[in-house]
C-alpha cells in the first residue's frame, strides 16, 4: 500500500477516465454489481457444436437446474447429432437449428432460452453475441468476446443498453490452483502485489494442422492474416483477478513485442505433405507475442501467447510481490505449482504449493469438486464455470465477472495489433468500466452458497 | 501512443470529502481512542470492523480536535494488513475540523476470507494535519484477532531439526538438509523430555522421536499458554544471520505486549549475537549422507522477552521470522 501523500505517484496519477473513453451514452447505465433476475430453470441454447460447444453443451446438461433448450450449428447434422446423443443420455432433447450461417438468428427469436451458450470461431463472436443480448439474452462467449476495440465498446454499451449480462467463458478463472492464488493474494499471503505473469503457451501446431479439428482451419488462418496476441486471456484474466482489475485497479497502458513467425512453416515443411492447402499459406503471426501491461497501482502484467512452437503446456499463473511469490507449471508437485512466501519459507529454495492450495482452496471446488472432476473439461474448470454461472441465474446473484472483465481481458487482442504496429510502443488501455473501476467490490472470490434446489 | 491525462482527473488515492462525506459532529467521548503522545490534542479512532469475508466492508475513522486551535489541511489514511485492498487510501477533510468538533471519514476494505490458525490484524489510521495541537501527526492502530491459537508450542512444531545418526534423511533445520545428531545432543543433556533450565525458567526438551518434526520455525503462530511470571523464555537456535524477531504476548485482560529476541546462527556466528545465551554445544551434525562435521559446534540458544507484572498470559504470538526455530518455551517467575 502506498504511504500518505501519495500525490505525484504513478497510481495517483492516474484517472478514473483516459483519453478516448467514450462517454455513456443516455439511456444506459453501468451493469457493475448487476444482479441476475431469477431463473428457476436455465435454458440454455448451445451456437456452436464443434469440438467445444458439443463438449460443453453435456456440461450444460448435468448442471441441476439447467436444460440445453436448442443446439446451433451451421452444419445441421453436428446439432442433430447432440440432441440425439443427449436426449439417448436421458435429457430433454433439444430443438435443433442449423442449415445456414443465420440459422442462430431464428434460435434468438424463442422466448424460452435465458442463456446463450457462444462457442464458433473467433471471427463470429462479436456478432452473435451482440445479436443475443438484443434478442434479451444473457450470453456466454467462448474467448475473445471480439477482436476490435469499437465491437468491444459496442458489446459494452449493448449489455448496458439492454440490462443483459454478456460474460466471458474464461473457464481458467475457475482453475484450482488459479483460485487459490487469488484468494491467498486477498489474504497478504504475497505482501503488496506487483507483478503477475501468465499466458497461453500450447503447441497447437498438430491440430492447426488437422483437416478436421478446426472446422475449415479457421484458427490456422488467423494466423495467416493479423499480427497479434491472439488469445492471452486464460493467462491474463487470473492475473487481472489477483490484482483486483477493474475492482480497485485497472489496466492503463500495453506494449507488445513478437518474435518472427518461425514455427508454423518449419512445422509444415517438416510434417504437411505437399498439395495441403496450407502450402498456400504465409503465416504473419509472431510465434511468441508477449504483452506488457501496466497498471494504475504500478503493476505490471506480462501476457504470452504461442501455439505455434514446440513446447510443454503452460499458462504461466505466477503472482509475486513484497512478501513472496508462486508459480504454476514449475514442478513435479501434484498441483504443478511452486511456492515461496515470508515468512514461512527461507532459505532460497522453492516449497510445494500443495499444503498452500489445500488451505486457501475455493469453495466451489471444495462443493462440486467430484462433479467438476466427472463432469467437465479441462481438469474440471469448465463444470465449474457452468455451475456456478447457472448458480448465479437461479439464484439471482452478482455473477462473479461481468462484460467489463470481458473487455478488458479480451482487449490486448486489438491493442497488441496497435502497439506492434507502432514498434512495441506502449498504447492505452480502455477503461470500459467507465471509472468504476477504483470502487473495490467481489468477484470471483465470494461466499459459499447453496445451488437452489430443483423443483 | 501517448497517454493524455484524464480530463476528469480524480485520484482514487486521494478523495476530498465534505458534507455528506465529511460528517463534521460536535465532540463526544469516543471509546478507544489514541493519542499520538502525552500532549496530543488530535484524536484518531478507528471503528469496529466486520471481519465475516469474503466482504467489502466500511470502516470509519475519526478524527476529534481538542485543541483550542483548528485543525487544518486534514488528510486521513487507512491502511489493514498488508495486500488486503482498501479504497481509497487516502481522504482530505475540506474545511478543517474546529476545537472540540471532530470529522468521520469512512474506507472501504475488501475483507478476504478467514484462512486457518489465528490471525493478527493491524488496521491503522493516520492523520496529518497542520494547526491544533501543532504535532503535524497522529496515529491509531487497532489490533484485531481472528480464529484460534494452536494449543501447544507442540502443535506448532513444522520441522525436523534432530536426526539419529543411523538415519540423517528425514532432517532439515537449516533448508540444507542438515540437522542436529540426536546422540551428540543427548551428550550435552539434551535428551528427549529433558528438564532445561534456562534463563530462571523451567524448559521441557521436545519429547520426539529422532527424524521427526521438533521445532517450530516461527512463522506468526498463534500459542496458548498460560501464567504469569517476569519473562517468556525461548529456547532454540537460529538459521541464517538474522533470526531475529518480534514475539507477541496476549493476556487475558485483552492487553498486550511485545519483545524482541533472537538466536545466532547454529553454528557460524557467536554464540552471544543478538543478546542470546549458549546452553548447549553439540559436537558436529548430521547430514544427509550421515554424521559429519565433527569438532564443529552447533548450539542450542535461549533468549527471552519481558512480560507485563501481574497480568496472566492468554496466548503468544512468534514473530514473522522462519530463520528463528523454537524447541521450548516457558515462563520465568
Amino acid at each position: 500500500m502506498a504511504a500518505l501523500g501519495t500525490a505525484g505517484t504513478a497510481r495517483a496519477a492516474e484517472t478514473t477516465g483516459t483519453a478516448g473513453t467514450p462517454g455513456r451514452p443516455a439511456g444506459q447505465t453501468s451493469m457493475v454489481k448487476q444482479a441476475f433476475d431469477v431463473y428457476p430453470t436455465v435454458r440454455v441454447g448451445v451456437i456452436g457444436i464443434g469440438n467445444r460447444g458439443s463438449g460443453m453443451a453435456n456440461g450444460w446438461a448435468a448442471v441441476p437446474g439447467c436444460v440445453v433448450r436448442a443446439v446451433c450449428d451451421v452444419r445441421a447434422p453436428r446439432a442433430k447429432a447432440k440432441a440425439d446423443q443427449l436426449a439417448a443420455d436421458g435429457k430433454p432433447r433439444p430443438l435443433e437449428f442449423g442449415g445456414s450461417p443465420d440459422a442462430y438468428k431464428e434460435m434468438l427469436k424463442r422466448d424460452d432460452i435465458d442463456l446463450v451458450y457462444i462457442a464458433t470461431p473467433w471471427e463470429f463472436h462479436y456478432e452473435q453475441g451482440k445479436a443475443a443480448l438484443l434478442a434479451g439474452k444473457h450470453v456466454l462467449v467462448e474467448l475473445p468476446i471480439a477482436t476490435e476495440l469499437d465491437q468491444l465498446w459496442d458489446l459494452v454499451n449493448t449489455s448496458e443498453r439492454t440490462r443483459r449480462h454478456l460474460l466471458l467463458s474464461e473457464n481458467v478463472s475457475y482453475g484450482r490452483n488459479e483460485l487459490a492464488m487469488l484468494r491467498m493474494a486477498h489474504d497478504g499471503a504475497f505482501g503488496d502485489i506487483t507483478n503477475g505473469h501468465g499466458g497461453y503457451l500450447h503447441d497447437l501446431r498438430e491440430l492447426l494442422f488437422s483437416n478436421t479439428y478446426y472446422t475449415d482451419s479457421w484458427r490456422r488462418l488467423w494466423h495467416t492474416r493479423s499480427t497479434a496476441s491472439f488469445y492471452p486471456m486464460h493467462g491474463l484474466a487470473p492475473i487481472a483477478a489477483a490484482m483486483d482489475i477493474n475492482r480497485g485497479d485497472r489496466m492503463v497502458t500495453l506494449r507488445a513485442t513478437a518474435t518472427e513467425p518461425k514455427g508454423l512453416a518449419d512445422y509444415r515443411a517438416r510434417f504437411v505433405p505437399e498439395g495441403h492447402p496450407s502450402w498456400q499459406e504465409t503465416y504473419v503471426n509472431g510465434d511468441l507475442v508477449t504483452c506488457l501491461i501496466d497498471t494504475a497501482d504500478g503493476r505490471i502484467i506480462r501476457a504470452e501467447h504461442d501455439v505455434s512452437s514446440p513446447r510443454p503446456y503452460s499458462r504461466i499463473n505466477t503472482i509475486a510481490g513484497s512478501r513472496g511469490i508462486f508459480e504454476d507449471y514449475a514442478g513435479p508437485s501434484p498441483t504443478g505449482g511452486r511456492i515461496y512466501i515470508e515468512p514461512d519459507h527461507g532459505g532460497h529454495s522453492w516449497r510445494d504449493f500443495k499444503s498452500y492450495r489445500d488451505e486457501y482452496d475455493h469453495w466451489l471446488w471444495k462443493k462440486i469438486g467430484d462433479d467438476a472432476a466427472n463432469n467437465g473439461g479441462h481438469g474440471g474448470m469448465d463444470y465449474v464455470l457452468q455451475w456456478r454461472t447457472v448458480q448465479c441465474m437461479r439464484a439471482g446473484l452478482v455473477p462473479d465477472m461481468d462484460v467489463y472483465d470481458a473487455a478488458a481481458w479480451c482487449s490486448p487482442v486489438p491493442l497488441s495489433v496497435m502497439s506492434l504496429e507502432n514498434k512495441g510502443r506502449p498504447v492505452p488501455v480502455p477503461d470500459f468500466t467507465r471509472g468504476s473501476w477504483v470502487n473495490i467490490r467481489l468477484g470471483l472470490d465470494t461466499r459459499e452458497s447453496d445451488m437452489p434446489p430443483v423443483a | 501512443m501517448p497517454i493524455e491525462p484524464s480530463r476528469t482527473a480524480l485520484s482514487r488515492r486521494s478523495f476530498a470529502v465534505a458534507g455528506a462525506g465529511a460528517v463534521l459532529l460536535p465532540a463526544t467521548v469516543l471509546a478507544g481512542t489514541a493519542r499520538a503522545a502525552d500532549a496530543a490534542q488530535t484524536e484518531v479512532t478507528v471503528s469496529p470492523i466486520d471481519l465475516d469475508g469474503p466482504a467489502v466492508t466500511t470502516v470509519t475513522v475519526t478524527v476529534r480536535n481538542t485543541a483550542p486551535k483548528r485543525l487544518r489541511d486534514v488528510r486521513v489514511s487507512f491502511s489493514g494488513p498488508v495486500g488486503w485492498v482498501v479504497e481509497p487510501e487516502e481522504r482530505a477533510v475540506r474545511g478543517g475540523i474546529d476545537p472540540n468538533s471532530h470529522a468521520t471519514v469512512t474506507f472501504e476494505l475488501l475483507v478476504p476470507a478467514p484462512s486457518s490458525g489465528f490471525q493478527l490484524l493491524n488496521f491503522t489510521a493516520t492523520a496529518l494535519y497542520e494547526g491544533g495541537d501543532g504535532l503535524t501527526r497522529a496515529t491509531v492502530t487497532r489490533t484485531e484477532r481472528r480464529g484460534e491459537p494452536l494449543p501447544t508450542l507442540a502443535a506448532a512444531y513444522n520441522n525436523v531439526g534432530i536426526t539419529d545418526e543411523s538415519n540423517t534423511a528425514p532432517g532439515d533445520f537449516d533448508g540444507g538438509g542438515n540437522s542436529f545428531s540426536a546422540q551428540k545432543l543427548a551428550d550435552v543433556g539434551l535428551s528427549p523430555g529433558a528438564s532445561v533450565t534456562a534463563l530462571g525458567a523451567d524448559l521441557t526438551w521436545p519429547d520426539t522421536s529422532p527424524g521427526t518434526k521438533d521445532n517450530a520455525s516461527s512463522g506468526g503462530q498463534a500459542i496458548s499458554l498460560s501464567g504469569s511470571g517476569s519473562k517468556l523464555v525461548f529456547l532454540g537456535s537460529g538459521v541464517g544471520n538474522n533470526a531475529v524477531g518480534t514475539a507477541r504476548v496476549f493476556y487475558t485482560d485483552g492487553t498486550s505486549s511485545t519483545g524482541s529476541f533472537g538466536f545466532p546462527n547454529w553454528s557460524f556466528q557467536n554464540v552471544t549475537d543478538h543478546g542470546a545465551t549458549q546452553i548447549a554445544a553439540s559436537n558436529g551434525r548430521n547430514r544427509q549422507d550421515g554424521y559429519g562435521n565433527a569438532g564443529v559446534t552447533y548450539s542450542v540458544f535461549a533468549h527471552s522477552v519481558p512480560l507485563d507484572a501481574g497480568k496472566t498470559v492468554d496466548l503468544v504470538v512468534l514473530p514473522g521470522q522462519g530463520g528463528i526455530h523454537i524447541f521450548a518455551m516457558a515462563i520465568a517467575g
